[in-house]
């Protein structure tokens, strides 16, 4: 008796086909996983688990502005993110070790950072100003007639937040001035100092300083003298990478891109900020 | 003079040179002008837009500090007071506003002022309402800080879009006298064309369609293009060649049709002559006569004085018959010294008129012979009248006539029906 060859129907053998390449797609597309550091403003909050940003925290809104900003940017170039909250010293050294793959804080481009960590398009622009105890500013304003300025700081106590711009510009005119130079790992750390009595001024990127100076119910602080943008203290922020990974960075200035294009980042900012930062 | 000419070949290169040089520039031209657009284009995307969107934001914080000083004053709490002065101060404090040295010093004033009167207000809460006329002079200066610089950021449009349209106005100038120079050259393209090549063509054209024997040789004006030159002297050539081919054929047709001696018709070309002229006047019914005659004692005279004194004999006689004869007459060699006549029109007695007064002539013909002998001779005629039958036996008619004058004594002619 002849044997019957063996057929097969031609939906099946489709099938299988397309599971196989379904599968061999799945791993070809996989999402890439990224780590985002985003700066917290307050020590209490650095290395807080999950998405749980409380809106009372000290310099919440742009730590919101800056998680919902880095999600964005994830799904807009098809990464999976896991968001850390770190003080701001801690990015550039943990993109440098590799812990970080993109880096949120008020990140002023500057050569000396350029050599360690490499830097997005520009997400927003910004400069610095001054705060001090009101007790503090209003003799000095009275006595000179004139705002207290950056350039009319001598023989007093500067705060900054350690490894900012801030801390670098004072650190270059410290021994010129007679400055001392203390720091802080947040910015909620400069307010304390100057809360209690360890500096007499704390120098701050704008946006920084306001919002600690709006959720202070004690209104002892105030700006004190004119901004400042010059001499590294302002320009352009930008998202921190680490360098050598070019093609992560180019996919994350298209997403920057199209994110500002289409509205989406000013709709981000607008949420938590009464004004735009651009 | 020999005049200069051009070689086709070499004259439609050089046109063709001078359209493909042509449309070259024209291209460029228009390459620069979509360089220059394509430039404008770039600047206004990558530095144009953004600068613009940088006074629009710079603006809008001007606005936006304004909006916050007023809401210093609007605000009933001192907590109220104090937040908005602090959005003033960040606002001011915006690289926007601080790189803009018109709108830095106008946003330090506002905020100094703001700072001055909340500082007040704190001291003495209605002082704030006497300073708000000047706060409201503050504000107008804002406003028209914004609308300045509003104004500033969409001019920087106007000048790359000024450009773009400059370019492409330019382009449409070029392209406008790309047209007009390219038609031009078309058109006296098909100019010269017409005339040097088309017309000339025409002119040979015609000439060869007419070129025969029985017209002049073709006549050309004088042509710059050497090919149209070398053709008009062939159609020369040609039409002198009919000409001698025809001269050629007339010869050869008068060797085939004349007796060699006389010089009149041979028999054959006599025979066919006379048929065709039967036909014609049998047709119409018009009368017709044939003839033959016949030197008497022709022989005696060879025999007497040789044959070359028969030839000139015979060479007078056909000379005679060519002065007497019509031109409608038709007469030829028929062997020896018989003749045939073909007499059309000519009833059988007006033949008979005619040709006894040619034997009358011929008879009293002196013939000076070559060695100065006088000779004369007479003529035999048999005549009979063609009208009503071939021209065969118009002749064996004739014949039989000759036969009977020659038998009646020679010198004599005889009708056909008198022969009975």
């Amino acid at each position: 008796m002849p044997t019957r060859p063996d057929r097969y129907s031609a939906n099946r053998v489709l099938g299988v086909l397309a599971v196989a390449f379904a599968l061999l797609l799945s791993s070809l597309v996989r999402a890439v996983e990224l780590t985002a550091a985003i700066e917290v403003y307050d020590a209490a909050y650095v290395s807080m688990p999950g998405n749980a940003i409380p809106p009372n925290m000290p310099g919440a809104e742009l730590a919101l502005i800056n998680e919902e900003f880095a999600h964005e940017i994830c799904r807009r170039i098809g990464a999976r993110c896991t968001l850390r909250y770190v003080a701001f010293g801690e990015i550039i050294p943990g993109i440098e070790e590799g812990r970080f793959d993109l880096g949120f804080g008020n990140f002023l481009r500057t050569p000396e950072r350029k050599k360690r960590v490499a830097f997005s398009d520009t997400v927003w622009r910004s400069s610095s100003r001054l705060v001090a105890l009101r007790t503090t500013v209003e003799p000095l304003v009275g006595k000179t007639g004139q705002a207290v300025s950056v350039d009319s700081l001598r023989g007093v106590r500067v705060v900054a937040v350690d490894g900012s711009q801030q801390q670098s510009f004072l650190k270059n005119i410290a021994g010129e001035r007679g400055l001392t130079l203390v720091f802080a790992t947040t910015p909620a750390g400069t307010f304390s100092a100057l809360r209690e009595d360890r500096a007499d001024f704390a120098l701050l990127s704008a946006i920084t300083a306001y919002l600690l100076l709006q959720k202070d119910s004690t209104r002892q602080f105030a700006f004190a003298g004119p901004a400042v943008s010059d001499r590294g203290l302002g320009g352009s922020v930008h998202i921190a990478l680490p360098k050598q990974r070019d093609g992560l960075r180019h996919t994350v200035n298209q997403a920057i891109a199209t994110i500002r294009a289409d509205g989406t980042f000013q709709r981000i900012v607008r949420h938590y900020l009464p004004l735009g930062l651009d | 003079m020999l005049r200069e000419r051009y070689n086709s070949t070499q004259v439609f290169t050089l046109l063709a040179t001078s359209v493909a040089l042509l449309f070259a520039i024209v291209t460029l031209l228009l390459a620069i002008d979509q360089e220059r657009v394509l430039e404008s284009s770039e600047r206004l995307q990558s530095r144009t837009v953004p600068e613009i969107i940088r006074f629009q934001r710079l603006a809008r914080n001007l606005d936006q500090l304004r909006q916050e000083g007023e809401r210093v004053f609007s605000s009933g709490t001192s907590e109220g007071r104090q937040q908005a002065l602090f959005l003033t101060m960040l606002v001011a404090s915006h690289p926007s506003i601080l790189e803009h040295p018109q709108a830095a010093t106008a946003a330090r004033e506002a905020e100094a002022f703001l700072v001055e009167t909340s500082r007040l207000a704190t001291e003495n809460p209605a002082s704030i309402a006497a300073r708000y006329p000047q706060w409201q002079q503050f504000s107008k200066r804002l406003n028209l800080q914004v609308d300045d610089i509003l104004v500033e950021g969409a001019n920087l449009a106007t000048a790359d879009l000024g450009a773009v349209a400059a370019a492409m106005r330019l382009t449409r100038y070029k392209l406008m006298g790309a047209t007009v120079v390219v038609g031009g050259l078309l058109a006296l393209l098909l100019l010269l064309l017409r005339r040097y090549l088309l017309r000339p063509l025409q002119r040979i054209d015609h000439a060869l369609s007419t070129l025969s024997v029985d017209q002049s040789a073709p006549e050309f004006p004088d042509t710059c293009l050497a090919e149209i030159h070398a053709v008009e002297e062939a159609t020369k050539r040609l039409h002198g060649a009919l000409m001698s081919n025809d001269a050629v054929r007339r010869e050869l047709e008068v060797l085939a049709n004349r007796d060699d001696l006389t010089g009149l018709m041979n028999r054959r070309h006599f025979m066919e002559s006379a048929k065709a002229e039967l036909r014609r006047a049998q047709r119409y019914g018009r009368p017709i006569a044939v003839a033959i005659g016949d030197l008497d004692s022709f022989k005696n005279l060879n025999d007497t004085y040789g044959h070359d004194a028969g030839d000139v004999v015979l060479r007078n006689f056909a000379g005679l018959l060519a002065e007497s004869l019509r031109e409608s007459d038709r007469v030829c060699r028929y062997g020896g010294e018989e003749f045939a006549f073909l007499l059309p029109e000519s009833t059988v007695e007006q033949a008979r008129v005619l040709l006894d007064r040619f034997r009358e002539h011929c008879a009293e013909q002196e013939i000076w012979l070559t060695d100065g002998v006088l000779v004369r001779v007479t003529l035999s005629v048999g005549l009979a009248d063609a009208s009503h039958c071939p021209i065969e036996i118009a002749l064996q008619q004739a014949d039989l006539a000759l036969y009977e004058a020659k038998r009646q004594g020679r010198n004599r002619l005889v009708v056909a029906s008198d022969a009975g």
